[in-house]
């Protein structure tokens, strides 16, 4: 039994993962034979495009529930920031590179998401109720405090967001689609929070701490620190996704960022991550996004109407929780479960060890 | 406020909360009467006070029930959506025809859907939470939007009006001594949840699952059970919320007071329920809703403050009861261990 652990909790991650992406392939075959429209080019180059942003706010909603739980403030943190980023380039006439508008949105992030981290972090309060409190405040500043709305992007902001890495169109539709200059951010955020993660002592520190705080603080871990920092880090990654999101539809829209963390902590836990912390991989957390993309992409593809999107995504956030916790329970049977199956779970495995003795 | 103050089963620190609440509530109170003492002390006022805190003080209570438990109930919104959208939707479709004695047949027939819809919804909940084990806020984060989706679809995504004036005007505009009826309702079921909640077995094991669930379950509790029973109570109470909006704005729709969910967790929390589960008070919620409702109309009173100001001044208040609750806990407990180590 217990050697079985290690490889059972592999195997089944590798599983969540393979389980998305035959669920990917199945939907892109069927809507292909639908409409004939999904291995077009354009449709393809659409999908990466709308890909982008997801994918980065769910960096932030990946990193909270695999060291605390699930964070909501993202979406906000990166209409905050991005709009003091675009104010600044709008009142200084700034016409220098784009870097240090990105520059000045993650200082933006780093100071919010550091107050969600502190909150966290200092008064162990539940990180889903302190994020929606922040989130409502952050709200407040941008719509009450800065009357933010919509306005259109300062030349430097609008270029980059002209700027594409590759261009198609498709022959039979004439319609053309780019893919922008944000993709290469989205994927070199990923890089280097793979490398983070895996190949240094605090990004194991991030797991630990998701997995057990106890023996985390045992083996030398800052709890603490570690979780004050993950916020801040995701904080500033959210401010990235907000700068990328506003270049890329060419206008600052401050209402169109409330209501994304749902769709994005449906795609992260869809891809295997657990919910209770430590578990989780960048590579589920991608698959995860793309199947939620395709969702919101395609059903107009498919002939569904779009009022049955926000059903079929409540479905999949259900549908994906219940099989990851499925499987965490079975795995991890009494650890975090307070109830009375666990309980029985947990029993059954005392026992085996027992005999095994 | 007295009377109810003696129905306390509750530790030495919870009176601390409620003694705060209660300076708080007088505090705002005055403010309120010296700074605009002709618009905050008018009658007008206090009956749309009465009328405004009914719905989400009854949605308060579904939440605050779920959090006493360990969990949380984030669909509570979408449930009293729902359940409006169907309530108007059979009204719609049995009423136009009937009159008389008929129609209020009908009515109450339409209410019991709405009624049914909430009792559903939450048994949906409750089953994610206890037998699918799914932590309650993800369950309902998820159920949020599923409910959601489901009341756009059935109702085409658009308001559903039109419903008989008689079920409007009966709710919505009887007045009692000046109060209005829906006020009663909800007076009622604080004193129904009240009772419920510190006098019968369902409540007392209600607190014991969030304080500790391994110790209930040990001691012969059915948790799942008494969970499932938890988020029907929170859905029941959600669409009774659901129906009264229905009769108060003569419509609804999928998306309406999507600001409360922050309300409703705001007054909980201020309510001094603990978000960890297992301590806090019926009327500890009652306090809070009422004092939300006296600061949200004294804002009001002044039209140069903007709408956007009330969120953030709602996410400043939630923290900050959280961080002042959580040290005053702590002293408590240090005042505790200080008089044990003595």
């Amino acid at each position: 039994m217990n050697s079985l652990t290690t490889k059972k909790l592999k195997k089944s991650l590798v599983s969540t993962e393979f389980f998305v992406l035959v669920l990917i392939v199945l939907l892109a075959v069927f809507i292909e034979m639908q409409s004939g429209l999904f291995f077009t080019n354009n449709n393809l180059v659409d999908l990466l495009r709308s890909m982008i942003v997801p994918s980065i706010f769910a960096l932030c909603a990946y990193l909270g529930f695999i060291s605390t739980g699930p964070d909501v403030s993202f979406p906000l943190i990166a209409a905050l920031s991005s709009y003091i980023a675009t104010q600044f380039v709008v009142i200084t006439g700034f016409q220098g590179s784009i870097a240090i508008v990105f520059l000045v949105a993650i200082a933006v992030g780093l100071v919010l998401g550091s107050i969600n981290g502190f909150i966290i972090a200092k008064y162990n309060f539940p990180s889903l109720i302190v994020t929606l409190g922040t989130s409502t405040i952050f709200s407040g500043i941008l719509l009450g405090a800065f009357e933010a709305s919509r306005m259109e992007l300062p030349a430097t902001m609008a270029d980059f967001g002209r700027q594409s890495l590759l261009a198609v169109t498709n022959a039979k539709a004439g319609i053309g689609s780019s893919l922008p200059m944000t993709f290469l951010i989205f994927v070199g955020l990923y890089i280097i929070v793979y490398f983070v993660l895996n190949h240094t002592m605090a990004g194991r520190g991030v797991f630990a701490v998701g997995g057990d705080e106890t023996s985390a603080e045992r083996a030398g871990f800052n709890v603490k620190l570690i979780r004050f920092g993950v916020f801040t880090v995701s904080g500033a990654i959210a401010a990235i996704a907000g700068v990328c999101y506003t270049v890329e539809s060419l206008y600052y829209l401050p209402t169109e960022f409330a209501g994304e963390e749902m769709i994005v902590i449906a795609a992260v836990i869809l891809g295997g991550t657990r919910l209770m912390g430590g578990v989780g991989t960048l590579k589920g957390t991608i698959l995860g996004t793309l199947l939620i993309t395709i969702v919101t992409n395609s059903l107009i593809l498919v002939g569904i109407p779009v009022y049955w999107q926000k059903f079929f995504i409540g479905a999949i956030i259900i549908i994906g929780t219940a099989i990851s916790v499925i499987q965490s329970h079975n795995l991890f049977k009494s650890k975090k479960s307070k109830d009375s199956k666990g309980l029985q779970n947990s029993e059954v495995v005392i026992n085996e060890t027992a005999q095994k003795q | 406020m007295k009377l109810l103050k003696n129905n306390s089963l509750s530790l030495n620190q919870l009176d601390g909360n409620t003694a705060r609440l209660l300076t708080m509530f007088v505090a705002i109170f005055l403010v309120a009467s010296l700074t605009k003492p002709d618009m905050f002390l008018s009658s007008g006022n206090f009956q749309s006070m009465s009328k405004q805190l009914v719905e989400y003080g009854l949605l308060s209570l579904g939440v605050g029930i779920a959090m006493i438990s360990g969990g949380i109930d984030l669909s509570v919104v979408y449930i009293a959506n729902l359940s409006a959208i169907v309530t108007g939707m059979v009204m719609k479709a049995l009423v136009l025809t009937a009159v008389g004695p008929e129609l209020l047949l009908f009515i109450l027939i339409a209410v019991l859907a709405g009624v049914l819809t909430g009792f559903l919804c939450g048994a949906f909940n409750g089953f994610l939470i206890s037998k699918l084990h799914i932590p309650a806020m993800l369950a309902t984060l998820g159920t949020m939007q599923l409910y959601m989706g489901i009341a756009i679809i059935i109702s085409g995504g658009s308001t559903v009006s039109g419903i008989p004036r008689v079920f409007s005007q009966l709710i919505s505009n009887s007045y009692l001594f000046g109060i209005p009826l829906s006020f009663f309702i909800y007076l009622f079921v604080v004193g129904f949840i009240i009772f419920i909640m510190s006098k019968t077995k369902f409540g007392m094991r209600v607190f014991l699952i969030g304080t500790n669930a391994r110790a209930a379950a040990f001691s012969g509790i059915k948790i799942n059970n008494v969970l499932i029973k938890t988020y029907i109570l929170s859905g029941l109470l959600a669409s009774l919320a659901g129906i009264l909006s229905l009769a108060r704005l003569s419509s609804a729709k999928a998306d309406f007071g999507s600001s409360y969910i922050m309300q409703t967790i705001l007054i909980v929390v201020l309510g001094g329920i603990n978000p960890n589960g297992g301590y806090g008070t019926i009327r500890g919620i009652f306090l809070a809703t009422i004092t939300v409702q006296v600061i949200s109309s004294f804002l009001n009173m002044f039209p140069e403050i903007s709408n956007y100001y009330r969120d953030l001044i709602w996410g400043v208040a939630v923290i900050g009861v959280l961080i002042v609750n959580f040290s005053a806990n702590k002293k408590t407990t240090a005042k505790l261990a200080k008089a044990t180590a003595n």
